[in-house]
């Protein structure tokens, strides 16, 4: 340290200006550089096309069943950002990070190719000509009934291709499986409502009670109930809607919410009933056998099988009774159980008594096309497959958009049963771990280079038809969408009916020519319409509404008792849907890997969340590595303590620990759905997620957690920087 | 010791200072020209024969009639294959000699002809090309010919483009602080924005 | 340039704060930000990703601190001792505030970050040297350092992903400071189209990324100068004024009612974006 009067202020201030004028002399240079780049230029080009003006085209997202409408900017014939639609209801021009990402799932270095075929360990590749060959020939020597597909959710006209391929072929055996669909809360409804999802007005409750539904993050379509959220909370004349979130482990709607209730692991039901009970000694007129049927469920009864304090359970009802409408949804967390049927059961009644129905929970449109309309399936779907191929009842397999080896549990040992399958293709994106398996792996379009239609699973409005068109040419050769390697397997099997479309886009235009009156187009000539359809990107179709039934009933609810405690497994898992990484679908896309999670900020990697409790019992501090074991298998995972937990409960992401699939996806964090416990929702079979017991001890030397919140972990340390007040105090009628 | 080290640097920021004014005498920031490199391009395209004057033998052509995106677009643009066989399907007195014969190879093959740029600015440099079309030529109503003269040189004086100007950073900024009436009638005056954003991306 | 022209800018920039004597004239570019509507989602900041070809750095230089996100979403609680964070979390957008008197420009030794007529905060990279002074200076730390040359580091934008890249946006090489532009591209090329047409942009006509992809709407960005945007309708609400650093409101004991703030206010900086507080139920 230099001492004396020289000082750095004086050193700095002559060596600003030395530095800026060199600098400034600069200007006389140039660093031009002739003739050594390309021009950009077309051979044929239409005339709205502008070098280095952005032409923006509609189209549909595909990186979660939601189907928000997107567009997209492409400048010179690549597709660079994506925006939302704002003429589609469900997004209304917004979009989540999940859908910006989907340009890096299109521009992925690790997307296959060109086809694969097995050759000891190795893929080698061959044509499409040859691979279609092989698949037909294998088709064709197999049993019909011995042919099956597995894929994820499908709509829209490829559904109806592969059922007319199905058909073709004389197999029924379609299973679809998607790992973190809220099945059972859809047989629920469907018992209570009449319908599999209603439609759930957000924007025109007061009150939004949420069971571990993560309507902002993950669950069923988080940007069009994101939507409604914000004008659930500006609320009708400034009175602002209330959020309550009851579940044992914190997620992004939990964190938004005015009152955030941690609640004993599987009590869900006990205290939609406990309310129902407290709502009619409040005053609220329950019909008689309903009140009957929950008069056992007394406040210091449910207080201490829940764990939630007489004093929010009092607030709570008066609350629900003051202020209506409101809205109760049941989520992931209610459903998660052995039980999940009869939590969501309860959860619907609360609906139900509170006079919900009809006012926030509507009918939802139905589709007039329901041959296009969303299928969707979870995991007693898989089972029904393994179990025909433990009775070596499928010869050939087709996989497109499922991933089993990696999600689904251990303890149905999906490698191995596959292994028995002759004949195995899967249509992939990426080499995942179930292609790796297969013996033909096909390449597949991107969403981005891909014609189709997508039948959204929840209707925002009406309902509609979502158009998926190519925002940019294909990137690889050889890759094919499903919709052209169906045609093409069809016109094998049926040349008469389908020789006449040259591809995928032929059939589709036809298609949608065809029933063009009932889209609005009857008048217009056949390349109008289409012209048009594909420019709106999301056609509305007329549709009625099916009744909703109000017939949530008392009779036949059996809620356990709060399950006992397992002395060799004394936590309970909770294996959590992450609005990035979802069922790992998404895990080779780098900027979700580096988007912070937004409860505990951690990035590229996996964890184990447990409350301060916990973690004094266990011994652990944060990095600690510890074994989270169940009796089907372990996974070893950072620690991470924070109080948005339930002491009872630790919490591990889905969607990491991938062992095959590309360069920012392999070896990231462990893989939580392989422990899962085989426990069953006991009315409709699905796995119940968050019935696994298990234990933590250390098993590693601490590291340092990576993490977006830095040493205060969250703590303003006095400094005013991200502010509350109360509601109470502000008018918001007067905002702007 | 420490004396010293004030002393030097003092010195050197004087030093660094006072060369600076020194390079900037030396250079003065004007319209001057600075001949650009030859640059080959696939086809010798004759810029002469196209816009020149038709006593020279020329068609006189508008630049904009090819480079029709610079009164829109941040570029001029290179006009797709299609506008020269737009005309060059029709002249048989050309359709037999070498560069039209090449030409119509590029367009069979549906392949666009490699022409490399010649005023390739920095890629963290945004240059507007319609400010300055709306301005000169449409506020103006400067002659076209003239406006792109201004920062391309006498282009119909040439075959292939090569670049006339420094195209600096210090020569845009010369003419930028200069005054100019806002339109061809105004007695308004304004001048080029020198706003680092402006120009930087 | 000359050594008085240098002089000249030298003072300008020690004195300058916004003051009512030199308006900004036609935009200034402002932005509010709801924190009642914020979900945490991280929307924005993907998105922001997307449109300014943000490196995605991996999780070692992620644990170095090098990381590029130039919106964060900052999360905060506040539980005291309370055994359960019960009232949920508190979600923070933090990008470049934009100040009107940014300590960042004060103390660049080349110049290479200056304030826009349209009211941005411009950082030139061709310009930076990578001395870092901007960075630590700023009180939100808002700005992000190139570390490593990004374009040639494997497995940044392997191809094909580099044909994802804005072409409209530099990609920065190493050694240079980077931060939220307020995306001053999207800026330039409405301000080009509507000098075209001879007016003003409208409001809504250009949207940031982030502003463009929230679900919730939370972002409000515009031009503060036009009476009819919505963020200066918000700004006039909320009586937060660009040049103050003490606004009138707050010295007023029951000024409860109104939500808009700025963050670190007390330090000089008169930032250009205004947040709305968060808000949490008492009933319940």
């Amino acid at each position: 340290m230099i001492e004396n009067s020289f000082n750095r202020r004086d050193f700095l201030k002559v060596l600003g200006w030395g530095g800026a004028t060199v600098a400034l002399s600069g200007c006389g240079n140039t660093s031009v550089e002739d003739g050594r780049e390309y021009v950009t230029s077309y051979v044929e080009t239409a005339d709205y096309i502008i070098p280095s003006i952005g032409t923006y085209f509609n189209s549909t997202c595909a990186q979660c069943d939601a189907g928000c409408g997107i567009m997209g900017r492409v400048r010179e014939g690549r597709v660079l950002k994506l925006e939302g639609n704002p003429d589609s209801p469900i997004n209304s021009g917004k979009m989540c990070g999940l859908g910006q990402a989907g340009v890096q799932a299109h521009y992925n270095p690790d997307r296959v190719r060109e086809p694969l075929l097995r050759n000891g360990d190795k893929g080698e590749a061959i044509t499409w000509e040859k691979a279609l060959q092989l698949v037909s020939e294998k088709v064709a020597s197999a049993n019909p009934g011995s042919v099956a597909f597995l894929t994820g959710g499908v709509s829209g006209h490829v559904k109806v291709l592969l059922k007319n391929y199905l058909d073709a072929i004389g197999s029924d055996r379609h299973y679809v499986y998607e790992a973190v669909a809220p099945s059972v809360v859809r047989a629920a409804n469907k018992k209570a409502y009449g319908v599999e999802m209603p439609r759930l007005r957000l924007d025109r409750a007061k009150v939004v009670v949420s069971f571990g539904a993560d309507f902002l993050g993950t669950w069923v379509s988080p940007v069009h109930f994101s939507r409604q959220y914000a004008k659930f909370r500006k609320g009708v004349n400034g009175e602002r809607g209330v959020l309550v979130q009851v579940e044992s482990k914190m997620t992004i709607t939990g964190a938004n919410a005015d009152r955030w209730l941690a609640i004993r692991p599987g009590t869900e039901g006990i205290l939609a009933l406990g309310l129902v009970n407290a709502l009619s000694a409040a005053g609220l007129t329950v019909p008689a056998e309903v009140a009957a049927a929950v008069k056992d469920y007394t406040l210091d009864r449910v207080s201490n099988d829940t764990g939630v304090s007489v004093e929010h359970i009092g607030k709570l009802t008066a609350l629900l009774k003051d202020r209506s409408p409101s809205l109760v949804i049941a989520g992931g967390a209610a459903e998660g159980y052995a039980h999940g049927s009869q939590n969501a059961a309860a959860v619907a009644l609360l609906n139900q008594v509170l006079g919900n129905v009809g006012k926030t929970v509507e009918a939802p449109a139905s589709m007039p096309f329901p041959q296009m309309a969303p299928i969707t399936g979870n995991r007693s779907s898989l089972q029904a497959l393994n179990d025909s191929i433990a009775q070596d009842g499928v010869k050939v397999l087709f996989n497109c958009g499922a991933n089993p080896i990696y999600s689904a549990p251990a303890s149905m040992n999906m490698k191995e049963s596959l292994k028995k399958v002759p004949f195995k293709v899967a249509f992939a994106h990426y080499m995942d771990e179930t292609a790796m398996e297969a013996d033909l792996v096909l390449p597949l379009n991107s969403s981005m280079e891909d014609w189709g239609t997508v039948v959204p699973e929840y209707f925002a409005e009406g309902a509609q038809l979502n158009i998926q068109q190519p925002l940019m040419e294909k990137l690889h050769p050889g890759t094919l969408g499903m919709g052209d390697v169906l045609l093409a397997l069809l016109k094998q099997r049926r040349p008469a009916e389908y020789n006449g479309y040259e591809d995928y886009y032929a059939y589709l235009k036809n298609a949608m020519v065809a029933i063009k009156g009932a889209l609005g187009g009857e008048n217009e000539d056949d390349d109008v319409f289409w012209d048009s359809v594909l420019s709106q990107g999301v056609v509305k179709l007329t549709s009625s509404s099916n009744a909703l039934v109000s017939s949530a009933s008392a009779a036949g609810l059996q809620l356990p008792p709060p399950a006992a405690e397992d002395g060799t497994y004394p936590l309970r898992l909770i294996p959590a849907v992450t609005p990035n990484m979802r069922d790992g679908r998404h895990a080779n896309e780098p900027w979700l890997q580096e988007s912070p999670d937004p409860l505990t900020t951690i990035v590229w990697d996996s964890w184990v969340e447990m409350h301060p409790k916990t973690a004094a019992k266990l011994g652990v501090v944060e990095g600690d590595i510890v074994e989270v074991a169940s009796k089907n298998g372990a996974i070893k995972g950072q620690v991470y303590v924070y109080s948005g937990i339930h002491p009872d409960v630790i919490s591990v992401p889905l969607g990491y620990g991938h062992e095959a699939m590309g360069r920012y996806s392999k070896g990231v964090g462990a893989n939580a759905f392989k422990i899962l416990d085989p426990v069953f929702d006991q009315q409709t079979g699905e796995l119940a997620m968050y019935e696994t017991r298990v234990k933590v001890t250390k098993a590693g030397k601490r590291v340092i957690v990576v993490k977006d919140e830095g040493p205060a972990g969250g703590n303003q340390s006095g400094r005013r920087i991200a502010l509350r007040m109360a509601s109470g105090k502000v008018n918001l009628a007067e905002e702007v | 010791m420490y004396r010293f080290l004030r002393l030097s640097v003092l010195l050197v920021g004087l030093i660094a200072a006072v060369g600076s004014v020194a390079v900037h005498a030396a250079q003065p920031l004007t319209t001057a020209d600075d001949l650009g490199p030859v640059v080959d391009q696939p086809i010798e395209f004759p810029h002469d024969r196209h816009a020149g004057d038709a006593a020279k033998g020329g068609m006189q052509i508008n630049c904009m009639y090819c480079h029709t995106y610079a009164r829109r677009s941040n570029v001029a643009g290179i006009p797709p294959l299609q506008k020269c066989i737009g005309c060059h399907r029709s002249i048989e007195s050309v359709r037999e000699t070498p560069r039209i014969k090449k030409l119509f190879e590029y367009w069979e093959a549906k392949k666009p002809v490699p022409w490399k740029k010649v005023h390739d600015l920095p890629d963290f440099v945004r240059f507007n090309h319609e400010r300055h079309i709306q301005r000169f030529v449409f506020a103006q109503e400067k002659p076209v010919q003239e406006a792109c003269g201004y920062c391309h040189g006498d282009v119909k004086t040439m075959t292939v483009a090569r670049r006339q100007k420094p195209l600096s950073m210090g020569w845009c900024v010369s003419c930028h602080q200069k005054d100019h009436p806002v339109s061809a009638t105004s007695t308004k005056t304004t001048h080029g924005p020198n706003d680092c954003w402006q120009c930087h991306k | 340039m000359s050594i008085t022209n240098l002089l000249q800018n030298w003072s300008d920039f020690r004195q300058q704060h916004p003051s009512d004597e030199r308006p900004h004239q036609e935009y200034k570019w402002a932005m509010s930000i709801d924190l009642d509507l914020c979900t945490g989602c991280n929307a924005c900041s993907v998105a922001c990703y997307a449109e300014n070809n943000l490196p995605a750095v991996g999780k070692e230089k992620f644990s170095h601190g090098h990381s590029h996100h130039w919106l964060r979403i900052e999360r905060y609680w506040h539980n005291e001792d309370r055994e359960y964070a019960d009232q949920g979390a508190q979600f923070l957008p933090m990008m470049c505030q934009q100040c009107e008197a940014a300590p960042c420009e004060t103390v660049c030794p080349v110049g290479a970050t200056n304030h826009t007529a349209d009211g941005l905060n411009s950082q030139v990279y061709n310009r930076c040297v990578g001395s870092r002074y901007c960075n630590a200076n700023c009180p939100y730390k808002a700005r992000y350092f190139n570390w490593y040359d990004y374009p040639t580091t494997a497995d940044v934008w392997p191809a094909p992903m580099e044909q994802q890249l804005n072409p409209d946006v530099t990609v920065r090489g190493k050694g240079v400071m980077e931060k939220c532009t307020f995306c001053v591209q999207r800026l330039t090329v409405a301000k080009s189209n509507a000098r075209t047409e001879g007016r003003s942009v409208h409001d809504g006509e250009v949207q940031t990324a982030c502003q463009q992809a929230c679900p919730t709407g939370a972002i409000s960005f515009g031009n503060l100068i036009d009476p009819e945007s919505r963020v200066a309708k918000q700004w006039e609400k909320q009586q937060v004024k660009l040049n103050h650093d003490k606004q009138a409101k707050d010295a007023v004991h029951d000024g409860d009612k109104l939500r808009g703030y700025r963050i670190l206010e007390n330090l000089r900086t008169y930032p250009s974006v205004m947040y709305l507080e968060q808000l949490r139920e008492g009933a319940i």
